[in-house]
């Protein structure tokens, strides 16, 4: 008995999963919105230049480090052995 | 006059003789512990200085007996074959005896593997007025130098150039010596002018550079340092002269590849970009060549431990096939101080030889040759491997500094850039050279340079360029060009 009614349960389950894949979902889409900013009114002061302009930016500086001498030490080594 | 002569030279060939007898005998019979010591000084006194050194090392090895008579005669062992010959001992031997002589070697030795604190004691033991007194003084002041020891520095290169002045003149007649003793207090003054340049006191550094007379054994390779010394002090265009004198047909056989860099250093802070560019094209065109052609010579011959002298040794004709560069370079290595020194034992080690061979062929005849062939290998093998370091050096030397040029070259790509993303420019409208660019102190004088070399001028000359480092607006700059046009 058990077994049976579990059965109709899952045939009853079935059934309804594929009724609901059946249904075509349709989704719409407005196909044409318009703004008119004419009528917009913004208060305020303009703070920004009026022509195109570009920060100039901080550019990297590669250091290769050029050649130093700090010192003369290797040679100071080599006038000792270079001792008799 | 003759007859006397020859009748003086056979009483000292029989002398000499009965004292490598004396030695022979002592060799065969005698059982004294300190028999080794009574060899090498019978060799000694029969003057076969090197087969002494070898009956005199038994001895350190074997014993700790020691005396003020073997002391002088260590002395005048390492004087006559070079410290070389000691310096094979091992620490423990050379620590054992209170010997200045020994101390001295060992405080070399020491100093070559970097054991400054060690070396610093052993040297110390070297009294002032010590025949190595001079070398051991210098090699003091070097210790103090690296190590940042400054008062002791002073005091001990001080000492340095007073003890060997007193050898310059004790020295007389004895040209080379007198020679070896001024170099040495020369090296003295250059080690203090390096320790000023190092502590920043260019101006001091420069002085104390111009006290070494033109006429010196070390001025052609300090050259490059008083250049280094007038660049750090922003006097680019002494810096620049400085360098030229490398050109002047005495120079010729000197050349520094860094003399180059530091030339184009030079260009480019005084912002001629365009002359520094000049310079590293040059440097490559010139150097890779020569680099070129010493690594053909060199590296099929690394690994050999007779070329290198044999080539030195060359008579000229026999080196007229190879490129002036190569003849050249070896004149310079010819003309170091320590390789006449090492030459001048190795060639009284064959001589010794001569004489040795003549020597019966007995346990003692035998011993003594084994010695002295093993001594002249080694020396060979130094020599050789001396100028095949210089010129492994050399070579590395010009690799090293074709990466900096690269480098100075990639600094000024990167300004030229920087100066069109600015909308600057260079002034460059200047003329390239004025009097007034020149600095001189009150006692020195002005000529032009007409591209002659004068002894006198060598190494005083100065460029008179003015600095470009100035920049101004492209735009305003070019409308200005085109109006002068």
């Amino acid at each position: 008995m058990k077994y049976i009614v579990s059965i109709i349960c899952l045939i009853f389950t079935i059934k309804c999963f594929a009724q609901a894949t059946d249904k075509d979902v349709i989704i719409k889409y407005k196909e044409y919105e318009s703004f008119d900013l004419g009528n917009l009114e913004i208060k305020g002061s303009v703070l920004a230049p009026g022509d195109l302009s570009v920060r100039e930016r901080e550019r990297k500086v590669f250091a290769a480090g050029l050649y130093n001498r700090a010192n003369f030490n290797p040679e100071i080594e080599e006038d000792i052995r270079n001792l008799r | 006059m003759k007859f006397i002569i020859i009748l003086l030279f056979q009483i000292f060939s029989v002398q000499a003789a009965a004292s490598v007898n004396d030695a022979r005998k002592i060799f065969n019979t005698s059982k004294d512990p300190h028999k080794n010591a009574h060899i090498a000084q019978e060799l000694y006194k029969s003057k076969y200085y090197y087969s002494a050194v070898v009956f005199a090392k038994r001895h350190l090895i074997e014993t700790n007996a020691y005396n003020e008579a073997l002391e002088t005669m260590i002395e005048q062992l390492i004087l006559k074959t070079g410290t070389d010959n000691f310096t094979t001992l091992k620490d423990s031997i050379l620590g054992k005896f209170p010997s200045p002589a020994l101390a001295f070697v060992h405080g070399i030795k020491l100093f070559k593997g970097k054991r400054y604190s060690e070396a610093k004691a052993r040297l110390a033991l070297v009294p002032v007025d010590h025949k190595f007194s001079p070398e051991a003084r210098l090699t003091l002041g070097a210790i103090a130098n690296i190590t940042g020891d400054q008062k002791t520095m002073v005091a001990e290169y001080q000492a340095c150039v007073e003890q060997a002045k007193k050898r310059e003149s004790d020295a007389g007649d004895k040209d080379k010596l007198a020679r070896y003793f001024k170099i040495l207090s020369d090296t003295c003054r250059i080690h203090m002018a390096r320790n000023l340049y190092a502590n920043g006191k260019h101006d001091l550094a420069m002085a104390a550079y111009d006290q070494i007379e033109k006429t010196s054994y070390r001025w052609p390779y300090i050259l490059v340092e008083r250049a280094w010394t007038a660049y750090q002090t922003q006097d680019y265009n002494r810096a620049l002269g400085i360098g030229v004198t490398y050109k002047s047909p005495l120079l010729a056989s000197y050349f520094f590849p860094e003399a180059e860099v530091l030339s184009a250093l030079s260009y480019y802070r005084l912002c001629l970009y365009d002359d520094a560019l000049a310079k590293v094209d040059q440097f490559y065109e010139v150097y890779k060549p020569k680099a070129e052609e010493l690594k053909g010579l060199i590296l099929p011959q690394k690994k050999s431990h007779t070329f290198f002298l044999e080539l030195a040794l060359a008579p000229i004709k026999d080196n007229e096939n190879k490129s002036p560069f190569i003849r050249q370079l070896l004149t310079q290595i010819r003309k170091k101080i320590i390789f006449n020194v090492d030459l001048v034992n190795y060639k009284r080690a064959i001589n010794e030889n001569k004489y040795v061979r003549s020597l019966p062929n007995d346990y003692f005849g035998k011993t003594i040759r084994g010695e002295l062939q093993r001594m002249i290998s080694f020396r060979t093998k130094k020599l050789n491997h001396f100028i095949k370091r210089l010129m492994f050096n050399f070579v590395n030397d010009i690799h090293s500094m074709s990466h900096e040029m690269f480098n100075i070259k990639l600094e000024i790509m990167s300004n030229k850039r920087d100066l069109v993303y600015k909308n600057k420019q260079l002034i460059a409208d200047r003329g390239r050279g004025s009097h007034e660019n020149v600095n001189r102190s009150i006692e020195q004088q002005f000529y032009d340079f007409k591209g002659e070399f004068w002894a006198d001028e060598l190494g005083d000359y100065s460029f008179g360029l003015k600095s470009n480092c100035e920049t101004v607006k492209r735009q305003a700059a070019e409308i200005t060009m085109r109006g002068r046009r």
